[in-house]
This record gives C-alpha cells, structure tokens and sequence, in this order.
C-alpha cells in the first residue's frame, strides 16, 4: 500500500493509534533517543541519528528475568517476569536501525526463543523515515548491504517529500496501521512516485563512507586473524565500551543476581547489556581469559560482525549506521580498518 | 513456549566430599522438587542457580540410563561453586538444561573406548563411563586413564576402586608419594606408557587445556587420527543457548554447538578456550 501523507495530519494519525503505546526520537539535552511519548502530537520527525538505536525498546539495557523469595534454603519461590503485551509503535526508524532489528530478531528467536525480546517484538509494529541526508556523517549502510530507504525489518517505510511523507506499507500490520486512520491518506499521484525515486537515488550519493569489496575482507578476516595486525589497529582503545552498546546488533548481554535484602532472601536475577571489549567478558573463574588483550577483543568484535556471523547467517551483523565510529572517543574507525585489512599483506 | 531462563528447583540428596583443601570438589546429587522431563545425553551440562549468588554450567556426571537423580561433581571456584560447597542436603537450588552437543555415543557403538581424563575433567566423562558400562555388551574394550596432582586431588576414589572389577583402568599422580603403587608422571605420560591401540577406537580426553593438548599430542604419536579424538572445551557462560555472546570460538558457540568436539573439528577454529 502506497499513500501520502500531509505533514499536518501526521499529528492526528497518531492521535488515531491511541491503543499504542508510541515511541519515537525525543530530544533531551544535546542528543535524540527513543523513547516513549506521552504527546504524540509532539513529535517530530527531524532529526539526526539517536545516541542508542531503536534495540534499546526491544532490548533493554537492564531488564528483570525472574524474581526470587525465600525464608530458608529449603524454600524458594521463583516467580518469571515476563514483558507485558502492551501493542506499540516506534517511529521515526532509520533504515539501518531497521535492518539490526531484523538481525536481532534472527538472533533471539533461532535456536531457543528469547521470550522476553519476542514478546516486545511481536507486539511492535515499526515505522521508518528514509535518510534523504545521511544523519551521520560516517553514515556507510550502502556498503553492507543496506540503503538509507531499506525497508528490511520495517513495518512501514515514510519518506519526508517536503510538505507531505511517502507512505508506503511493508507488511500487513503496517497496513493495518495506515487502515486505521485511512481517512488521513491520498492516493500518490504517478509524479509523485518519480519524485519518491528521484529522492531515494539522490540520498545514495550523499553517502560519504564507503567499505571496497566488503566480501572479500569478510574472507580475508580468518588469514590475517594470527598476526600483528590486531595489536597495532587496538592499541589505542581504552575498553570504554561504546562501540557495542551504540550499535543496533550487538547483542551481547550478562546475568547477574541482585539481592534486595539477604534474610529473608529476596531479590531478582536481571540482564544487562554486556561488551566484548571488556577484559572480564570472557575471563574464567580461574583467572584464564581466552581472549587477553586488547588485539583479540577488537578482533572479535570485527570478526562477529563480518565474517562468523556471515558464516552463520549469510549476512554482515553491521548494518553500517556509523554509531561506533563517532562515538569512540580514540577514533577507531570500522571503515578505516577494514580498508586496512583490505590491503594488509603478512 | 518455554521460557529457557527461569530454572527448576531441585532439592540436593546428598553431597560427598571428593577432595578438600584449596581446590575442594564435591559430588551432588539432585532430585526436582515437581516432577520435570530433564532427558539427557552424556556430556551434556546444566545451569544450576543458587538464587541471590547466579549461574554456574556444570556437567551432567551421572548417566541418562538413571533416573532418579542428576549429579554433578564441582569444584570450588568463584561465587556460586563456593556457595553450592556450603550448601547442605535439603537445600534447593535451581536447574536449567540440558545443554550443548554431547557425545556422539551412538556412533560409537561396536568401538574400544579409551577414556582419558585429569582433574575434575573426570566429571564429564564419568557420564559415558557409567553408560558404557552398564551397555558393555554394545562396546568392546573399556579402557580408563586418569590422573591429578596428587592421589589426594583424585574423585570418585571409591567408585573407581568398584569399576577396576569391571574395566581396565591406569592411575596416576603428578609426584611420588610414599604409598602410591601406580603411574608417577603427567596423564600424557601415562598415555605414552600405557600405549593404547588405534585400531577401532576411539579416544576421549577431558581435562585442564594443557592436559588435553599433550594428550592430543600423544595420541596422535600412537597412530590416533584427529576424528579418532574427542574433547570438551570450557569457556565462560552466562545465558547457556547462544544469545549472550561470550562463549564462542570463532563461529561456534561452545554452550549450543560444543562442547564436544573431535580433534579434527577443534583444530581448524581459532584457539580462544
Ligand atoms: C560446558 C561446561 C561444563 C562445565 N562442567 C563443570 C563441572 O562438571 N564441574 C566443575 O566444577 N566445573 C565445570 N565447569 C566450569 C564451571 O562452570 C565454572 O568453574 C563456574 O561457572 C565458576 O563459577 P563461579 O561463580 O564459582 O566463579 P566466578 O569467578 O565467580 O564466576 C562468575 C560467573 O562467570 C561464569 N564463569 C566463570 N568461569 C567460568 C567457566 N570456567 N566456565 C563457565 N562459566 C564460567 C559463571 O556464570 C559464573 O557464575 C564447566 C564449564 C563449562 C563451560
Ligand atoms: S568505542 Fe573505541 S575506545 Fe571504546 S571500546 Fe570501542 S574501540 Fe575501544
Ligand atoms: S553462554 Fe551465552 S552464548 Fe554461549
């Protein structure tokens, strides 16, 4: 379904989705992220790539697994906390931000069902905005796979034509979304599809990062993995851990208990994002850490993401938004360095 | 749809004390508190939860052929080995599983299985042990090879005393002590004296990295082929079913794809165990 949308009745289509819950980008303080918005009619759809990606609404940073009482320890009781099923929207979608929650869904749904992200994203209905500029300028979606209007993972993908936004349903609770309130929605005219073409082309070229022969770097990774490569591209790193937890398919997470009060026992078991920069992410109970240093840990981040995850997924698990290239405070650089392995010789 | 995090209670029936000191290990014996379906194969692990202290994977050390018990042989580690190790029986604790690959057995039927372990590396393999054993008739020779540091660091001492009536099986302690009868010197050692035969068989290692990897060494200086060799590998776990992203060895995840694997197998990923 494809339909336009004038810009003033955005505010009343989301008045009509008020059996949503609606998140969307806010704006606190100097940086945008999604959050939960108490006054549809106040969001606005200009904006530049958020701090954290959408993952964080699906996939929270910390959230509650079970809780735990007991008065002696013959005696537990276990009670699961299990997310709500409360139908939500989240708007204002950048492709790539898409295409990782289509990545994350792979993940936390194959094998054993992560229950607590497939609740949230069963009931979540999303709704992207095309990047007719690149938000960022290390912005690279188009050498991974990606496009600034990719609607992979999208329920619905909208493209801002000026005074009125493209429209055009992906799946069919997107649709559905658009039926609600179909009042709202004309039909496009045929100039109005060329010029929908016309800006999606023009957005590609405004793209400045740009990874050469990605395929090949993703089967060179495993002959360069034991060499030297890795000491000199990690050596500035100071384990801050941003790089991860600003991405929108790092996935990695840690378990622990927290105690609320220890007789009588009550506490809960939560999950927290964890990061594969981090020394003791995988160092043993006994003091052996697999992965010791700095080289192996930026190493596997680089590798998870363009060659094991490809190996088991046949895709790239970087979706090329940027994040972790603006944010890392030492300028380590994903496009920079797989140049490098690009041209790297033994 | 099950939800894969939240455990089952299970109360301890009994626990033995297997070695004291600095690297104390004991043997638990669990039952559910309700009745659940915890099918199993050997080298299989479970996540057991002491709520309030976390997580621990540890291996499922008794066979699938019993039913009214799980057991698990841990040793005093971190936070939540130590507190199993002050639990007592009664005490309850929680139980999710089974996971990981386990043994191929059934392939391995008609085969003389040489089992060679170290340490509490014994624990995994006491599964397939007990197994083979009580369906000798599907197996040729049973062979047993295992060592620790010192006759004191040894488990199942009086299990292992039964089972020499029933299979052959080499001892060994790191140093000399002044009653000890058998092998003096490191497990690959023992390997290397005992000389166990290729022809149809296959070779089980589990044991501290070093072991395993002289081990290896050893076997194959016998005529084993990397197929012929199987071992486990140990990484740290969180989540158990392949979400939480720490346990992997190049693409595998070592909680879901491991941690059973052949020689052949293990040697063509990256070395990160
Ligand atoms: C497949 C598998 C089978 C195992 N079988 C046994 C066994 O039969 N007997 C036994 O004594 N030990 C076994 N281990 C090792 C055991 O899991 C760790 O010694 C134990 O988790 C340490 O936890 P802790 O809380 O005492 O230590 P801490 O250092 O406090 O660890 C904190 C947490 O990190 C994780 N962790 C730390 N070290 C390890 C590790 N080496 N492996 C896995 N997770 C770790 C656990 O979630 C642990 O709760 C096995 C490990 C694996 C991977
Ligand atoms: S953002 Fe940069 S400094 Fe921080 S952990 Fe990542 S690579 Fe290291
Ligand atoms: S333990 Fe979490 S992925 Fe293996």
């Amino acid at each position: 379904m494809q339909m336009i949308l004038s810009k003033m009745n955005f505010s009343s289509w989301l008045k009509k989705l008020n059996s949503y819950r609606i998140f969307a980008p806010v704006k606190s303080g100097e940086v945008w992220s999604y959050e939960l918005v108490e006054k549809p009619e106040n969001i606005i759809l200009d904006y530049p790539n958020t701090i954290i990606p959408p993952k964080k609404v699906l996939f929270p940073q910390r959230e509650v697994l079970l809780e735990f009482e007991s008065s002696s320890e013959q005696e537990i009781k276990l009670k699961e906390v299990i997310p709500e099923e409360t139908p939500s929207v989240i708007f204002g979608i950048r492709s790539c931000d898409a295409s990782g929650l289509a990545k994350l869904e792979k993940i936390f749904k194959g094998g054993f069902e992560d229950l607590y992200f497939s609740k949230r994203k069963n009931q979540t209905i999303l709704v992207g905005l095309a990047c007719n500029i690149p938000p960022s300028p290390d912005c690279f979606c188009t050498s991974v796979g990606g496009s600034p209007y990719s609607k992979d993972g999208l329920d619905i993908l909208m493209t801002d034509m000026g005074d009125e936004y493209y429209v055009e349903s992906v799946t069919e609770e997107g649709e559905k979304l658009i039926e609600s309130a179909i009042g709202l929605f004309n039909d496009p005219e045929e100039n109005v599809k060329k010029e929908l073409e016309k800006i999606h082309l023009e957005s590609e070229k405004k793209i400045k990062r740009y990874i050469k022969d990605i395929d090949k770097i993703s089967s060179k990774l495993p002959e360069i993995f034991e060499t030297e490569f890795w000491d000199k591209e990690s050596l500035s790193c100071i384990l801050c851990g941003i790089c991860t937890y600003s991405c929108p398919v790092c996935h990695c997470f840690d378990i622990n208990d927290e105690v609320i009060c220890t007789f009588p026992l009550k506490g809960k078991r939560v999950r927290t994002w964890d990061n594969c920069q981090f020394p003791d992410f995988t160092m043993h109970s006994s003091g052996h850490n697999p992965r010791p240093d700095k080289a192996s840990r930026l190493r596997q981040r680089i590798m998870h993401k363009f060659n094991y995850f490809n190996e088991n997924c046949m895709e790239l698990l970087c979706t090329g938004c940027g994040r972790c290239i603006s944010k890392c405070p030492v300028g380590i650089d994903i496009v920079e360095v797989l140049e490098k392995v690009r041209v790297y010789e033994k | 749809m099950k939800n894969e995090y939240i455990p089952k209670l299970a109360r301890i029936v009994s626990i033995k004390e297997e070695v004291d000191g600095q690297r104390a290990i004991k043997t638990f014996r669990t039952q559910f508190v309700n009745k659940e379906d915890f099918s199993f194969k050997c080298g299989q692990s479970a996540m057991l939860s002491v709520l309030g202290k976390g997580e621990s994977m540890i291996s499922v050390s008794s066979s699938p052929l019993i039913n009214d018990y799980l057991q698990f042989s841990i040793l005093k580690s971190g936070r939540v080995t130590t507190a199993l190790h002050e639990m007592e029986p009664g005490d309850v604790i929680g139980i999710r599983g089974p996971y990981g690959n386990g043994f191929p057995i059934e392939d391995w039927k008609g085969k003389n299985l040489i089992f060679i372990g170290g340490g509490i590396g014994l624990a995994p393999l006491w599964s397939i042990v007990q197994t083979a054993i009580t369906k000798k008739e599907e197996y040729k020779d049973l062979l047993l090879i295992y060592g620790s540091r010192t006759s004191k660091d040894l488990v199942y001492k009086e299990e292992l005393e039964e089972l020499k009536k029933k299979m052959t099986i080499h001892l060994s302690v790191d140093n000399k002590e002044p009653d000890w009868k058998e092998f003096v010197g490191f497990v690959p050692n023992n390997v290397m004296d005992k000389k166990p035969l290729p022809e149809n068989a296959i070779a089980v290692t589990c044991g501290p990295p070093v072991m395993i990897k002289f081990v290896i060494k050893a076997l194959n200086d016998l005529g084993f082929k990397d197929d012929q060799i199987y071992t486990t590998v140990e990484n740290k776990m969180k989540c158990g079913i392949g979400k939480c992203g720490r346990c992997n060895i190049g693409s595998h995840y070592i909680c879901k794809n491991g941690p059973v694997y052949s020689w052949a197998v293990l040697k063509t990923l990256p070395q990160e165990y």
